[in-house]
């Protein structure tokens, strides 16, 4: 082998590996050499094995169909390896797969790249298509550099619990067969968390096979931080623990309650005359505040939930605001799996496909609809009522009455917006409404005077989702600009960004104590914040698709999340565990409300319909589950079918009427 | 390599005017443009979910363009989202139906209607827990087992809370209303309050669970009731009410409704009283019969074809009681003219001859008897006559009839015209005679035609009672014409002008005869079995010519 060969070799192995200018160097030095006199030892020139090596060298290193041999050998492997450390060995092919397909595309083999990623996407397609999606549309090096979740997936490295006895049949076989490229991947790109004794069950692979790019360390370690999910003390349910228990036994308190009942009637009755079955209702609820009463003495024995004190300074309620809140509570009716609420429902009706998001008022008296042609809508219902007695009467002549005698829109129209309106929010008294839309502003309009009040201008993005929180003043905000922002309504500035997710937030809720709010993203986790320091305080990870909607049980332990693929989950903030995913939508759930007392979920869905869960069942259970193995995870009560409605809002009254919101679409033919 | 062929990437650089493209180029492209197009397509699904949707619409696209700072591409915009169509021969080609418009239809085009606005409706889609049934919900599949027992099923781990299987599916509001409908259909006593009551189950949509009980009740009362003719009548119309309720699924109860509807059909007697006419009981049941089997006919092949054959044998069997066959014939009339043709007219000779001693009063001496066997031939004679009249009606017009003709507003045989004109010239002109006869006696054709078209919906209307004079009247053929005209005289009941065009419509109608067309035959033969009472099913505007 003559000295040339062997410089040619260096050279491109050395442009290959990216060390342009070291190349250069050594071709002008051979160069050089050439002319000059040649002082290169030759002592290689005549080593066969060496040159055996080079040329293997170089050979190998441009050679794609390694990466497919080697991973479909390994595959094979994987497959038939026993059963017992089968699906432990099968979770390392994930990570593998996909790193050889970007190592493919990193050197330029697009086609090889594609031919791979067909070949083998079937078998991690039940679990990873939406990543495998993203990724099918990689095919270039640069693509690789612009495209978010590839680089953190280069940059990271996979963690992988693994038994000691898979790791040692997986590490051997790599070194039998000598396929150093799977090696070298592996050890590149998988953490192995090796454990000694048997393999856990198949059961818990969900987090174990998600892939969640550089944060895997960090989510634990922020998991571990204190959160204190306890209701503020001296809120309005702590005082009605108070008079409550005076209510239940002295005269003044009877006497007020019934003056509550005849000031509440006459309001109910203004406020939801529109059903022309007030009087149903009011029975109803009467009934109600029997049952209530009863149920009070029972919950008290209950250990409360624990009080913490109030981060942010909170705006003052005025008396009569408070006044009416503490009489709804008092006439809560107590709902339970045996005691099911009413559902209202509200009908969008000619919408022409435009209604992006819905949102009804605390006592369902406003109901609020953010349209795509920037406007935004606010009903309100107790006029509606009085219009047309026939409201009820069907879709057909409602037009034609609500339009009635004046001609009149039912509805004040919102302008301000220039892009669709993707979310509404109101104020807890409801004289307030906020909008965020695709203009990337949000929006603060009054009911009162219909007008526009304020534009908070911050996100560069559309802004996805805006809300409330529980006492009002201030809210929170999250955009596709990957942050979410704590705004005040006095404030043209956020007053926290919250930064940290991987993509879209998607979906924003507040904690019922004010201290912390909750973000579902694109990324496919769910994060608390701490709104004081603006810091991750939990990741939840396990949905397997964009979050769209979240809920915090009233008494603020437990988190509900809602994703694409119709999942929901029930998530422990405490632990950051799920408690039981809730399978039985199957398709987008757009929205969830716990009712009042945290005793059910409630959830809307695009398969147009609105189920029912028991959520104390499922929260007890679990310590039951925890002795005696596996039960029925599924608590689903009631399915409420609508004609042809997908549901886009829910929410409980504070005296747990359910109201539900959404558009009638016609059915595809 | 990328899902974009290289062939794609020159197209469109062709298209926006680069002529020198390297194929090199075009090669290295084309991976980049199904990457961005791809992350186009991401971002638009994040547009779609955030407007709530689960259909990709053109804005969401545009949306998305927006987000990556990208010029939306305009002038897709729709309401809706886009209908593709296959194209043929491609198995994964699409293209959407996107036809080429006139200008000048545009303009001209009428303004389209304003969309309409925005509402709320507001309805009640679950009180306490339960669905109620109004049009809003949607609606009960079947009746199913109470929900209840489904969530004792399903739960089988420590925290149950066992409830015993409920006894009532049904609300107490819907018991109450069973009840009431009940009481009113036996009672007989308020026919106002009753007719009202036939109203609310024609229209009320939350009456689907007690489609069992009604049924039950029917097919109870009936057996029991066959003497009480008020309720048999009374339990028809409820029959119908349900029948016409757009909100009730009564196919799976149609097979216990039948034998109901059918027995106050064929039944040998209906009522005990003199006074029961009977006949508008059987009268209406046809009418029903015929509604369920055009409506379900489609779906349930085997009812039209049973039902038939329930009513032949009873129309066959010359055992059976006179009302039966009567009731035999209305129901097999109401079945359309092709079961009349197939089935009585192929019988009508034999059946006819049967019926004659019967119908000669001095020798049927029982007067109730000779009354019925009248009733009979009437019902043969309506159908009979209506059949020839559909057949007839879809002759050709005649080619160039004499204004004078047209008189009198013959609107309806005018208007059927185009049907006609589908028939070839030529058998127009073999027809033409025939053509005449058709649109001879105006008034009475038109009535006749006017009966075909509603009858089997119009109950209400018995429509013998438009034609008494046939229906009570006549000795079966032209021979007998002396003793018909004598019966006639006595029975005080004397179509006039189809006795004075006796002599005419024979040389007419063998002039048809010499034709030698089915139809004309079928004519015949009916003209001779009945003679002139045939005649004003048969409609004409031309009389005059032949007169």
């Amino acid at each position: 082998m003559d000295p040339e060969q062997i410089n040619e070799f260096v050279v491109g192995y050395l442009k290959k590996k990216g060390f342009s200018s070291a190349a250069k160097d050594l071709e002008a030095y051979h160069h050089h050499n050439n002319n000059g006199s040649s002082f290169t030892s030759t002592d290689y020139h005549n080593d066969p094995e060496l040159t055996k090596l080079i040329r293997s060298f170089s050979q190998q290193e441009d050679d794609p169909t390694r990466y497919r041999e080697g991973y479909s050998n390994l595959r094979s492997w994987a497959y038939n390896s026993l059963d017992l450390y089968k699906h432990e060995l099968l979770r390392v092919m994930y990570p593998v797969f996909i790193h050889c397909y970007m190592d493919l595309v990193g050197k330029g083999h697009t086609q090889e790249a594609r031919g791979f990623f067909n070949s083998f996407r079937r078998d991690h397609e039940m679990v990873h298509l939406r990543d495998l999606q993203k990724l099918e549309g990689v095919l270039a090096p640069s693509h690789l550099e612009e495209m978010e979740f590839a680089r953190s997936l280069r940059k990271s490295k996979v963690n992988i619990k693994i038994s000691q006895y898979s790791y040692d049949l997986l590490i051997q076989y790599l070194q039998r067969t000598k396929s150093t490229l799977m090696l070298g991947i592996i050890n590149e790109h998988i953490n192995f968390q090796v454990y000694s004794g048997q393999p856990t069950p198949s059961s818990d692979d969900i987090e174990a096979v998600t892939i969640f790019g550089s944060f895997q360390d960090t989510a634990n370690h922020i998991n571990q931080k204190e959160i204190q999910w306890g209701l503020l003390e001296d809120s309005l349910e702590d005082r009605l623990e108070k008079t409550g228990g005076l209510l239940s036994d002295s005269e003044k308190g009877q006497g007020e309650s019934k003056d509550g009942d005849a000031d509440d009637s006459k309001k109910r009755s203004t406020e939801i005359g529109k059903q022309g079955s007030s009087l149903k209702k009011l029975k109803k609820d009467k009934a109600g505040n029997a049952t209530a009463k009863v149920a009070r003495l029972e919950t008290i024995t209950v250990p409360p939930a624990p009080r913490v004190k109030p981060e942010l300074a909170l705006p003052v309620m005025s008396t009569d605001v408070e006044q009416s809140i503490l009489e709804d509570l008092r006439n809560r009716v107590q709902l339970s799996s045996v005691a099911m609420p009413s559902v209202s429902f509200y009908t969008f009706v000619n919408t022409h496909n435009g209604l992006n998001c819905s949102s009804i008022s605390h006592d369902g008296s406003l109901v609020a609809g953010g349209f795509s042609d920037s406007s935004i809508k606010v009903w309100d219902m107790a006029k509606i009522g009085q219009a047309g007695s026939g409201v009820l009467q069907g879709e057909n002549d409602t037009n034609d009455q609500i339009m009635g005698p004046n001609g009149r829109r039912s509805y004040t129209l919102l302008l301000g917006h220039s892009g669709p309106v993707y979310s509404a929010t109101f104020s807890p008294p409801g004289d307030f409404v906020l909008s965020s839309s695709a203009d990337t502003t949000i929006r603060l309009w009054s009911t009162k005077l219909n007008a526009n009040l304020v534009c908070y201008k911050g996100h560069n993005y559309p802004v996805w989702d805006v809300q409330f929180s529980p006492f009002g003043h201030y809210f929170a905000s999250c955009s596709h600009d990957r942050t979410a922002r704590i705004w005040s309504m006095d404030r043209i500035q956020p007053l926290r960004i919250m930064a940290g997710h991987l993509s879209d937030v998607d979906c924003v809720q507040w904690h019922p104590n004010c201290n912390y709010i909750a973000t579902g993203s694109s990324d496919k986790t769910v994060r608390l914040w701490d709104v004081q320091t603006g810091e991750c305080v939990r990741i939840f990870v396990g949905h397997r698709s964009m979050v769209l909607s979240l809920a915090m049980s009233p008494d603020g332990r437990y988190m509900a999340s809602g994703d694409e693929d119709g999942t929901i989950m029930m998530w422990d903030l405490s632990t950051a565990r799920c408690i039981t995913p809730l399978m039985g939508h199957n398709s987008c759930v757009w929205s969830l409300s716990y009712s009042g007392e945290g005793s059910l979920l409630a959830s809307g869905s695009a398969d147009c319909t609105v189920k029912l869960w028991d959520v104390t069942s499922s929260t007890k259970l679990t310590k039951a589950e925890a002795k005696n193995g596996n039960t029925n995870r599924l608590r689903s009560l009631r399915t409420f079918p609508t004609k042809s409605t997908p549901v886009h809002a829910l929410r409980f009254s504070r005296r747990n009427l359910l109201f539900a919101a959404g558009a009638l679409s016609k059915p595809a033919s | 390599m990328s899902i974009v062929p290289k062939e794609t990437v020159e197209v469109i650089a062709q298209s926006i005017g680069i002529t020198n493209l390297l194929p090199e180029a075009a090669l290295m492209l084309a991976p980049d443009v199904e990457y961005r197009v791809r992350e186009i397509m991401q971002e638009a699904i994040k547009c779609m979910r955030h407007s709530k949707r689960t259909t990709l619409t053109a804005s969401d696209v545009d949306g998305a363009l927006n987000l990556r700072n990208v010029e939306p591409i305009y002038g897709f915009a729709s309401g809706g989202p886009f209908r593709f169509r296959k194209a043929i021969g491609h198995r994964d080609l699409f293209y959407t139906d996107d036809r080429e418009v006139d200008f000048k239809d545009v303009i001209e085009a009428p303004l389209p209607k304003a969309p309409l606005d925005t509402e709320i409706v507001c309805h009640w889609l679950a009180i306490e827990g339960v669905q109620p049934a109004i049009p809003e919900n949607a609606p009960l599949e079947v009746i199913r087992a109470p929900a209840e027992n489904k969530i004792h099923e399903q739960k089988d781990g420590p925290p149950i809370d066992v409830r015993l299987p409920v006894k009532h599916v049904l609300s107490r509001e819907l018991q109450l209303y069973f009840q009431k409908i009940a009481e009113l259909a036996m009672s007989k006593s308020n026919p106002a309050l009753f007719k009202e009551a036939l109203v609310s189950l024609a229209s009320d949509s939350g009456l689907h669970p007690l489609v069992p009980y009604f049924t039950n009740f029917i097919a109870d009362e009936v057996s029991n009731g066959l003497k009480d003719f008020r309720l048999l009548f009374n339990l028809m119309h409820i029959v119908r009410s349900l029948l016409q309720n757009p909100h009730i699924h009564i196919e799976p109860y149609l097979h216990q409704l039948m034998p109901s509807v059918v027995t106050c059909l064929v039944s040998r007697k209906l009522g005990n009283r003199f006074a029961d006419n009977h006949w508008e009981l059987r009268d209406f049941a046809s009418n029903l019969v015929a509604l369920i089997c055009k409506r379900y006919g489609p779906v349930y092949i085997t009812l039209q074809s049973r039902l038939t054959r329930t009513l032949v044998n009873a129309l066959l069997d010359p055992k059976k009681a006179l009302t039966q066959h009567y009731g035999a014939i209305r129901g097999l009339a109401a079945l359309g003219h092709n079961i009349v043709r197939l089935l009585i007219l192929s019988n009508l000779e034999p059946y006819l001859s049967l019926l004659q001693p019967e119908l000669d009063a001095e020798k049927q001496k029982n007067q109730m008897k000779n009354y019925e066997a009248w009733r009979v031939y009437g019902a043969l004679l309506r159908a009979a006559g209506l059949c020839i009249h559909d057949r007839l009606k879809i002759f050709p017009p005649l080619p160039s009839p004499s204004p004078s003709f047209l008189h009198k507003g013959k609107g309806k045989i005018i208007n059927t015209d185009p049907h006609k004109r589908k028939l070839s010239i030529d058998s127009s002109e073999n027809q033409s005679p025939q053509k005449r006869l058709i649109t001879m006696d105006g008034p009475d054709g038109v009535q006749s035609q006017d009966q075909s078209g509603s009858a089997p919906m119009q109950v209400d209307n018995p429509v013998e009672n438009d034609n008494p004079p046939q229906n009570s009247v006549q000795p079966s053929s032209s021979e007998q014409a002396s003793d018909a005209n004598e019966s006639e005289s006595r029975n005080g009941k004397v179509k006039e002008s189809g006795r004075s065009r006796a002599i005419t419509m024979k040389a007419i109608l063998d002039q048809i005869w010499k034709d030698d067309l089915d139809s004309g035959r079928l004519l015949v033969k009916l003209h001779e079995l009945y003679g002139d009472r045939i005649l004003p099913f048969i409609p004409s505007t031309e009389m005059s010519v032949f007169l």
